[in-house]
């Protein structure tokens, strides 16, 4: 189990003193346990849980599977399984972990907690605040008990800047995601479908130690407009096939999306690729510290406006130029050229200028950036180009 | 994340299934006087969107709703880009998929475009807060329960079956030590080429519950438990390697697994439910685990 580090504890507390809030709730649930793992690094298996962290410092847990609270052995804790949230149930676990919701209150059975008593002296400041709070279950946050206000915002700035820990882990995953490309590189072919091709994917990736993986995928030619789940297509020789890999280890996801051609590109594929690389490159150019997001956006989209191509940088054809990465794969800021951001060295960046073309159908070419104090330092290594695999399959 | 084979086989799931899925919810709606059911749907409570529709999200949140009147048809409030709703809409009965980068505005402008001052949602508590916040703000919504059918067995036999084939594949007699890493990928390639949408793969050498793979090498006596999604429906087996020689029961917990969760523990099972039973055994300290899944009647459970 991952406790946080002094460092980011002691942003916590002072940002709870800062705001004056008693005790910060991290949530996560099956789907988005990014906010929990950014307090308590546990990939918990159950439907949701719920870390707390008090002014002096101390981390409880509360969560829905038994199973998980073995994970955790070194914090408070207890476990909620059932079905529903009678009114109070969940103040009466944080109960039985060892504290109450609001200072100097205990829960009750089955009771909805009142206001705290003593809360006169700061009653226009609220106690609880709970990151994820927008994702909770209306339920849980009725049976919280008390009437939390939001912390995702400020904890999602937090999770922004990465520390050493972190970005070892995006390294990691960033190596995983190279190596995963290479592979499926290497065994698609014609007659595979694309759910086999991403199997295959999904099993070399988790042999390989990925605690998940996010991956979108399409082939054929410039009818596709976009990636989605894998179906059972065939590919065939000459179909451009894309794809975004995004292995997580550690917690922390790291991104790769690449094209490919099953055969030699077309005069059409590779002037498309150029333009994709070129905009790519503007993208990795630009980013450092103190630039607004929105202008590696721009950056991006203007190589496609030089080259006579701009209509297809709106959201008809594409959906971001990259997005910022960590305990989930798709966080924000996103790269658009709307939305104003000023890049801090240690975010975890990519930068992919995805969309269709009519050249080319949509094709896609990004890799995860490390923002540094003067750049930044792509963490990708795998080969920059257009994938041809002239290899086994074309002898057959 | 569900990353497989998101399809729709119309041969094993037939659209008169989904018809008559509709008929009874707006059965349902005509008894409270409601106007529309609401369903919501994300990656992790996607089982009562897809019950109704076959729609199940690789990623975002959605909305389904259903009017009440037989001559609207069922639409989806979707987050995800109109770029994949050819794709949508090849595996789903749905025809109309309307774009909604902010589900609960769009959701609040209909009803205001078609004078709905009360809707009809299934499981309203477990809406997220800032869905449930605006919507409650603004208009009135009421619960409707939510009721399964038998066709769901059989989709739930076929991922159990999946799931059995697997584990007896992966987890032969003669398995040497394995580092987990490899045991998981090897049961994630086998598992997505038959076709698992999603999978959850837990696994424990005895000294432990099960847990996600953390780099260990399996020894005899190790257990993997697999929670396999095959067409929206989910499933459970697991089985420990070797043999478990005088270990006794220790316990064992119940899931149901067709409820609004994929898998949620439970006291005591709903009739006509996919519920999957862990028994734990112990033998001193090692601890041995092994699951199936089964279908619950009146008169307790049959095996799927």
């Amino acid at each position: 189990m991952s406790l946080p580090d002094s460092r980011r504890l002691s942003h916590f507390l002072d940002l709870m003193t800062e705001r004056g809030w008693d005790r910060l709730l991290f949530y996560g649930n099956a789907w988005r346990k990014d906010f929990f793992r950014y307090l308590l690094n546990v990939n918990f298996s159950g439907p949701w849980a719920i870390a707390s962290l008090d002014r002096s410092g101390e981390i409880r847990a509360i969560l829905s599977d038994p199973w998980d609270a073995e994970l955790l052995p070194d914090v408070g804790r207890a476990v909620l399984p059932a079905a529903g949230f009678p009114a109070g149930s969940v103040g009466d676990a944080f109960g039985r972990a060892g504290f109450s919701l609001q200072p100097g209150l205990q829960p009750r059975s089955g009771r909805r907690l009142k206001p705290p008593l003593q809360a006169k002296a700061c009653s226009t400041q609220p106690s609880v605040a709970v990151a994820g709070l927008e994702l909770m279950d209306a339920g849980l946050v009725e049976s919280l008990g008390s009437d939390p206000v939001s912390a995702t915002a400020e904890i999602e700035e937090m999770r922004r800047v990465k520390s050493p820990e972190e970005i070892e882990c995006l390294r990691r995953a960033a190596a995983l995601a190279d190596r995963g490309y290479e592979y499926f590189a290497q065994i698609i072919e014609p007659g595979m479908a694309e759910y086999e091709l991403v199997a295959e994917v999904e099993g070399y990736l988790k042999s390989n130690g990925a605690e998940d993986n996010f991956m979108l995928i399409a082939s054929g030619g410039t009818e596709v407009k976009g990636m989605r789940p894998p179906t059972q297509r065939q590919f065939k020789r000459g179909d451009q096939v894309t794809t975004e890999l995004t292995p997580q280890i550690g917690g922390y996801y790291a991104q790769i999306c690449r094209t490919l051609v099953l055969g030699e590109p077309s005069a059409e594929q590779r002037q498309a690729f150029a333009i994709f690389s070129e905009a790519r490159g503007a993208a990795e150019d630009l980013l450092k510290p103190g630039v607004d997001i929105a202008d590696v956006a721009r950056a991006q989209n203007d190589v496609f406006r030089e080259h006579g191509y701009g209509e297809y940088t709106g959201s008809k054809y594409t959906r971001v130029r990259g997005h910022n990465l960590g305990l989930h794969p798709d966080e924000t800021p996103y790269v658009l050229e709307d939305v104003h951001y000023t890049v801090k060295p240690g975010m975890a960046i990519i930068a992919h200028p995805n969309t269709y073309l009519p050249l080319s159908g949509y094709m896609v070419f990004g890799d995860t950036l490390l923002v540094t104090e003067t750049g930044c330092e792509p963490l990708n290594r795998a080969e920059r180009k257009l994938f041809h695999p002239e290899g086994q399959f074309l002898k057959k | 994340v569900k990353r497989g084979l998101i399809a729709w086989d119309k041969a094993e799931l037939p659209p008169e299934v989904f018809e008559s899925r509709l008929a009874r919810a707006r059965q349902r709606l005509a008894e409270r006087d409601l106007p529309a059911l609401v369903v919501y749907s994300d990656l992790g409570k996607s089982n009562y969107a897809r019950f109704y529709s076959n729609f199940m999200p690789y990623f975002n949140r959605a909305l389904l709703v259903i009017p009440r009147t037989e001559e609207d048809k069922p639409f989806l409030l979707c987050g995800l880009s109109p770029r994949v709703y050819p794709w949508i809409e090849s595996v789903t009965i749905l025809e109309e998929i309307i774009a909604s980068p902010n589900l609960a505005a769009k959701l609040l402008e209909i009803c205001a475009q078609r004078g709905w001052r009360r809707l009809g949602f299934l499981d309203p508590e477990g809406l997220p807060y800032d869905l449930h916040r605006v919507i409650t703000a603004a208009i009135q919504i009421e619960p409707v329960p939510h009721e399964g059918d038998d066709t769901e067995r059989a989709m739930h036999r076929r991922a159990r079956q999946m799931a059995w084939e697997g584990l007896i594949a992966e987890i032969r007699p003669s398995l040497e030590p394995i580092l987990d890493y490899e045991l998981v990928g090897n049961l994630e390639r086998r598992l997505r080429r038959a076709g698992a949408e999603d999978l959850v793969i837990l696994v424990t050498n005895g000294d432990t519950a099960p847990a996600p793979a953390k780099g260990q090498t399996l020894r005899e006596g190790f257990s993997v438990l697999v929670a396999l999604e095959y067409g929206g429906h989910w499933a459970k087996a697991g089985r420990y390697h070797g043999a478990a020689g005088g270990a006794v029961a220790h316990g064992a917990r119940l899931e149901v697994l067709s409820g609004v969760l994929p898998y949620q523990i439970c006291d005591a099972p709903p009739m006509g439910a996919a519920l999957a039973t862990t028994m734990e055994l112990r033998d001193g300290e090692h601890r041995y685990f092994f699951c199936d899944t089964q279908w619950t009647t009146d008169g307790g459970s049959e095996p799927l």
